[in-house]
């Protein structure tokens, strides 16, 4: 069941995730106003005035909630009591707010890390990117690092990305079958190292493990 | 595999005609086989893009039941691998086709042997358009950064969907609960195909059901032509975004086509823009954008509006 819009929470709203940074949220709300805001061409026409008074509220009122820590807090509670969300998110939260400072640091260059490669891979275009998908369903650990490399893509940037350990990567990278870990960090491993590259997470999974079987 | 595209978009003069050509040309110099079907019926004009004669032969000999095989009417083009089934010649009376004739046309075109098939329509919102719009799974539609167009775009959507909304009561012989209740609205008309939507779950909530399914599963992509520098750099990422929450989420963008004046002046000399000059910004965004429709990935089952 979709949603309709008027009942989104301030987080589905914002499209950020619960554990949204500040900085997240203030970077949100300038761009959903960007969409709302009287002047946008991207809504042009689609509201009546009324109707598009009370959107700039309610993205007002999401603001003003989502960046004030306290009323931010009662309301995920409320969201968590209403049955609508599951309890992690308040964890979730909680641990968010533990972090020290260098841990914070580390998440930011992780996130800035993805936007560098994202970057790369943009401007490789899709041809490239097309192009070494073709091959038949099976996928070997050469096949992903060809990929990367054409991609022009450093391992080390890849583990600065996901955090999956070079060791890991390296395994992954030679079919180094013994050094694998266990099936079930593979595949999340497989999951992260695909979307790093903006590969099809389902044939990058799949077609490994198969590869991992005829071995 | 085949792909159908229909290409449309409500606002005149965005630009259809020219992308679908240009994507025509594009898709078969990548090998494919291509036909372009000009669909804008009274007012067809692809072969002039094409920078070809007035053909021959066209859709008004299918529908006088002269050429049975639509595939016949498959002219080849001066590019390989790219024909053209032209409606030149269709009067603007053809424009009023009787709903049967539509039908038969509509269930050729898709029966139709090329790997990819264009159809390219005319400006507005005549049901004959939206209903050539729904022959493809999948509809390309064409706005252009300034407010008219924007307008027309959303309008154009809308209208899709009610299209398809009423085609589907008609067929399951519900149209008279349509009529009680646009009776019933104290406004006299809709303020959106939702609000349809929503009195019919409200009314039979399990049939109801069916019929948003039916919306939900209409694909859009957005192309945004005639993109200059001062245009906001992400209004077709907004655009989508809009479309995908206020609407169904079925919306993407498909990419920006930079504005450039000798298209124009390519069109006025019937040359085709792409060979005259394939080293614009314009000729690189459609490439990306023929690339793009390429990638491999599965197309949506096909929704044809007969039967
Ligand atoms: N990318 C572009 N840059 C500059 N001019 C363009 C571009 N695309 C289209 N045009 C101009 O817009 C005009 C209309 O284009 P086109 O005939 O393709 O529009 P259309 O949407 O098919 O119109 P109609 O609704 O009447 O069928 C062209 O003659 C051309 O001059
Ligand atoms: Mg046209």
């Amino acid at each position: 069941m979709i949603k309709k819009f008027e009942d989104l929470n301030y987080y589905e709203l914002f499209q950020i995730p619960y554990g949204a940074s500040s900085f997240e949220v203030r970077q949100a709300y300038k761009n959903i106003l960007a969409i709302y805001e009287e002047t946008s061409l991207a809504t042009y026409s689609l509201f009546t005035e009324d109707e598009r008074r009370e959107i700039l509220s309610k993205i007002e009122k999401a603001f003003l909630t989502l960046i004030d820590e306290q009323k931010r807090t009662s309301y995920d509670n409320a969201l968590v009591n209403s049955g609508e969300v599951p309890e992690d998110i308040l964890i979730e939260r909680a641990q968010k707010k533990a972090i020290p400072i260098f841990q914070i640091n580390q998440a930011r260059a992780r996130g800035s890390n993805l936007a560098r490669i994202r970057k790369k891979i943009q401007e490789k275009g899709t041809r490239e990117r097309a192009s070494v998908m073709v091959k038949g369903d099976v996928i070997s650990g050469n096949d992903l690092k060809n990929l990367r490399e054409s991609l022009g893509v450093e391992l080390e940037e890849v583990f600065q990305a996901t955090k999956i350990s070079p060791t890991a990567l390296d395994a992954i990278e030679r079919d180094d079958i013994t050094n694998l870990p266990p099936t079930i960090y593979l595949k999340s491993f497989l999951k992260s190292y695909a979307e790093v590259l903006q590969l099809d997470v389902k044939t990058v999974v799949e077609g490994y493990l198969k590869n991992v079987e005829k071995q | 595999m085949k792909r159908i595209y229909s290409i449309g978009g409500g606002k005149g003069g965005s630009g259809k005609s020219f992308i679908a050509t240009s994507l025509g040309v594009l898709l078969a110099k990548q090998g494919k086989r291509v036909v372009l079907v000009d669909l804008d019926l009274g007012a067809s004009n692809l072969h002039t893009l094409l920078g070809q004669k007035i053909p021959q032969k066209g859709l008004d000999a299918f529908i006088d039941k002269e050429t049975r095989n639509l595939e016949d009417l498959a002219l080849p083009t001066t590019i390989p691998n790219l024909y053209l089934i032209s409606s030149t010649k269709c009067s603007l009376e053809i424009a009023n086709l009787f709903y049967a004739q539509k039908v038969k046309l509509i269930s050729a075109i898709n029966d139709l042997p090329f790997d990819y098939i264009l159809l390219d329509l005319g400006p507005g919102t005549h049901f004959n358009t939206l209903d050539f719009f729904l022959v493809a799974p999948e509809g390309l539609f064409v706005a252009t950064p300034e407010p008219t167009a924007i307008e027309n775009t959303f309008n154009f959507i809308k209208s899709v969907y009610l299209r398809k909304l009423k085609l589907a009561l008609k067929q399951t012989n519900m149209w008279y609960v349509f009529k009680e209740e646009i009776a019933k609205l104290s406004r006299g008309t809709l303020k959106s195909p939702m609000e349809l939507v929503d009195i019919l779950v409200k009314r039979e909530p399990e049939k109801g059901k069916l019929f948003e399914d039916l919306l939900k599963r209409l694909k859009f992509k957005l192309i945004l032509n005639k993109f200059r520098g001062q245009v906001t750099e992400n209004l077709g990422e907004q655009l989508v975004d809009v479309c995908n929450r206020h609407l169904y989420p079925s919306f993407e963008f498909l990419g920006n086509i930079s504005y450039d004046s000798r298209v124009y002046e390519a069109i006025v000399a019937r040359h085709i823009f792409i060979r005259k000059y394939p080293y614009t910004k314009t000729v690189s965004d459609l490439q990306t954008m023929a690339r793009t429709l390429t990638e491999k990935r599965q197309q949506p089952a096909e929704l044809r509006i007969s039967r």
